[in-house]
């Protein structure tokens, strides 16, 4: 057995232990808070997962493995000893297992995106200096980092608002909801179309305006769908607007129109300004006693506006699992496929896609994953946040989701897990949640300056851990 | 993950419906005091007092437990201060359930024949001004639900200008009460006369506090 072969072979595991490991720890984030709020039962969250996470990690993975693979280390560095950069690609994939491993014992919130690539940049510093490393793309992805929870976080508390404004500051939330359900639909599929469509990923790629085409087609198509079937899931019709309490509030704006005029008035008239006000007062009182009791039953509006988000949801959920395959894949793939390319080529060849087999290899290990450790956690999650209702929970999706797809688009390598604290705290700022712990935001800081010392100095332990079996 | 699930904290507002609840059961212990009184059962009205104690000091456990888990870091929808002095309201109204009670067990306090009309009508009237509050504080979750706007503001507006117009009522209930108070000064002993005027005087205490924790509430609503 060649050593190339032995190597091949434990890369291979190393990066299907990864994958795993992304399906077992990190998919429940993507999913939970559709499970929490109880948009999706368990087993639906599971299969929508897989199938999803598999779709978007084995067709819309590349841009960002490609990243990793060739983007972080130059491959020049290495040309003369390319089995170094092999075995430093094994010891990133073994060293970030372990890392994940220890950091879900100890409950610490740590990325897996952060991890590799930390892991990969240690190795390409310690091994092959400063030189080694391509600083820019390096920054891109460092400020990718921090952009990607703040742009969840906006694009969440912009919807929220939106939300918040439309549905429940209508005088009929219900009928409110109706009308821009369809919208939100169209909204998703008309923005994540597009960023699919174009990704040149694919061997189809459509003109510019065929493409403006496809995507407002389905929108259309897709939210005129949506109103079908809201429309059978309703049979009451809107709620209508309460007398007693369109007359409440007409009475008290005439007596604060009077209250405001009373001091321009001399003194003599403000006494009489008074006795109206004081009569409007008493009305007031005999108005409610006399109109109808019809209160609207605001409980009821309330569940029916979080039965629709639950449907919305399902489909933000989609989007969730999607957008996390399309980006944590890379974290797997990304230095298997680099270590794969010098084994097979003796080099490490820039633009040379990563074959199909090492994307399924990725996907596969993530369902794997998540089938059987990873829906425990889901399970876990989904028991413990009740606060996030389905209205709450698509906005905070929906960004998180918008913003991972968008930047699996660019190639940059994000964390889910923090993007989504950033787009539930935007939430959160727009009014939706009852109490957020912001000390979460102060750990994630932590987590960031410690993790890639700490996937950097592991892989480092475990290169010369396997440098003293192969000779290099 | 478990990061994740740090950041959703514990939410305030069902422990202040907590709170609550154990408030009004022991402000509506009240009713069946008096009762126990006017029938002259002063062994029944003791141990109905012990209860109103023993959910007085229930609520102050439940009171400083929401007021431990609040540190600054904790995010709300709202004030901060606002949902302080709520809850800071609404414990005051056990407090002043719990200090009639111990008024009123004081020594045997017959309930005098003239008096009780007026006397029963004025409590319902105050206990009716609570319940109405009551009533704001378990729509709170609704409240949270529609981000303190909308429709719910709206029904939550209108409970407050009820809470105001019970209260209004209660005064009127209390004026007449005094009146006959003074009409039997005469006929009661010095300690009897003052500790049904302290009595009164905490009963007025739980509706007018009523309508000022609605009036609190009524702040944190977004619209106008």
């Amino acid at each position: 057995m060649t050593l190339e072969f032995v190597l091949m072979g434990l890369v291979i595991i190393a990066g299907f232990y990864m994958a795993w490991n992304i399906g077992a720890n990190d998919v429940a984030n993507a999913m939970g808070t559709s499970v929490g709020s109880g948009a999706l039962t368990l087993r639906q969250a599971v299969l929508v997962a897989a199938v999803l996470e598999f779709s978007g990690a084995f067709f819309f993975g590349s841009a960002v493995s490609e990243t990793i693979q060739t983007g972080i280390i130059d491959p020049n560095s290495f040309a003369s000893q390319p089995l170094t950069l092999a075995c430093g690609m094994l010891a990133c994939l073994i060293a970030a297992g372990v890392w994940l491993q220890i950091a879900s014992y100890y409950g610490w919130p740590v990325s897996t995106t952060h991890t590799i690539v930390g892991a990969v940049i240690g190795f390409g510093l310690v091994f092959g200096g400063t030189d080694a490393i391509q600083w820019n793309n390096v920054s891109y992805i460092a400020s990718s980092w921090l952009v990607s929870p703040l742009l969840g976080g906006v694009l969440a508390f912009l919807l929220f608002s939106l939300l918040k404004k439309v549905i429940f500051r209508a005088k009929d939330p219900i009928g409110a909801c109706k009308r821009i359900a369809p919208v939100l639909v169209a909204m998703m599929v008309a923005i994540v179309l597009p960023m699919l469509l174009f990704s040149h990923s694919g061997k189809y790629e459509p003109s510019f305006l065929q493409g403006v085409f496809i995507c407002l087609a389905s929108g259309a198509i897709s939210a005129y769908l949506s109103l079908l079937a809201l429309r059978r899931t309703f049979v009451k019709g809107r709620s209508a607007a309460h007398p007693q309490m369109v007359v409440m509030a007409q009475m008290e704006s005439a007596q604060h129109a009077l209250l405001q005029a009373t001091p321009l008035l001399p003194l003599s008239m403000q006494e009489k300004l008074c006795n109206l006000t004081e009569e409007i007062d008493n009305l007031k009182h005999e108005a409610k006693l006399q109109l109808s009791e019809s209160v609207p039953d605001t409980h009821a509006q309330h569940m029916l506006v979080e039965k629709v988000f639950g449907f919305l949801q399902i489909m933000s959920a989609c989007m969730m699992a999607f957008a996390h395959g399309t980006n944590d894949v890379s974290n797997a793939i990304g230095p298997l496929a680099a270590a794969i390319s010098i084994l097979q080529n003796g080099k490490l060849v820039l633009n040379e896609a990563i074959p199909t087999w090492v994307f399924a290899l990725g996907a596969s290990g993530i369902v794997i994953g998540l089938a059987t450790w990873g829906w425990r956690v889901i399970e876990t999650i989904g028991k413990k946040i009740t606060e996030l209702t389905p209205t709450r929970g698509f906005a905070a999706e929906f960004g998180t989701a918008l913003t991972i797809i968008l930047a699996s688009r660019l190639g940059m390598p994000v964390s889910t897990t923090h993007t989504l604290v950033g787009a539930v705290i935007g939430v959160g700022i727009g009014g939706g949640m009852g109490a957020l712990n912001l000390n979460v935001a102060k750990e994630i800081f932590i987590s960031w300056v410690v993790t890639i010392p700490a996937g950097a100095g592991l892989t480092i332990f475990f290169y010369y851990l396997i440098s003293t079996f192969v000779s290099v | 993950m478990r990061s994740f699930l740090n950041l959703f904290g514990p939410s305030p507002f069902t422990a202040l419906q907590l709170h609550m609840q154990i408030v009004s059961r022991c402000v509506q212990l009240l009713e069946d005091l008096f009762s126990a009184i006017d029938a002259r059962d002063f062994i029944q009205s003791a141990s109905i007092a012990e209860s109103i104690r023993k959910l007085e000091h229930q609520a102050d456990i439940v009171k400083n437990d929401i007021r431990n888990h609040l540190p600054k870091s904790i995010f709300l929808p709202i004030d901060r201060s606002n949902l302080l002095e709520i809850l800071s309201m609404q414990d005051h109204l056990a407090d002043n359930a719990e200090s009639v009670a111990d008024l009123v067990t004081m020594k045997n306090l017959p309930l005098p024949e003239p008096l009780k009309a007026d006397f029963m009508l004025f409590l319902k009237m105050s206990i009716k001004t609570f319940k109405t509050v009551e009533e704001i504080i378990s729509e709170l979750g609704e409240l949270l639900e529609f981000s303190f706007g909308g429709v719910e503001a709206e029904k939550v507006k209108a409970l407050v200008n009820d809470t105001s117009m019970k209260e209004r009522e209660t005064n009127i209930a209390l004026r007449g009460l005094l009146k006959g108070l003074f009409n039997i000064e005469e006929d009661l002993s010095y300690g009897s006369f003052y500790l049904w005027v302290r009595i009164i005087e905490g009963i007025t205490e739980i509706s007018k506090l009523s309508e000022r924790l609605s009036s609190r509430v009524r702040m944190t609503l977004e619209s106008e």
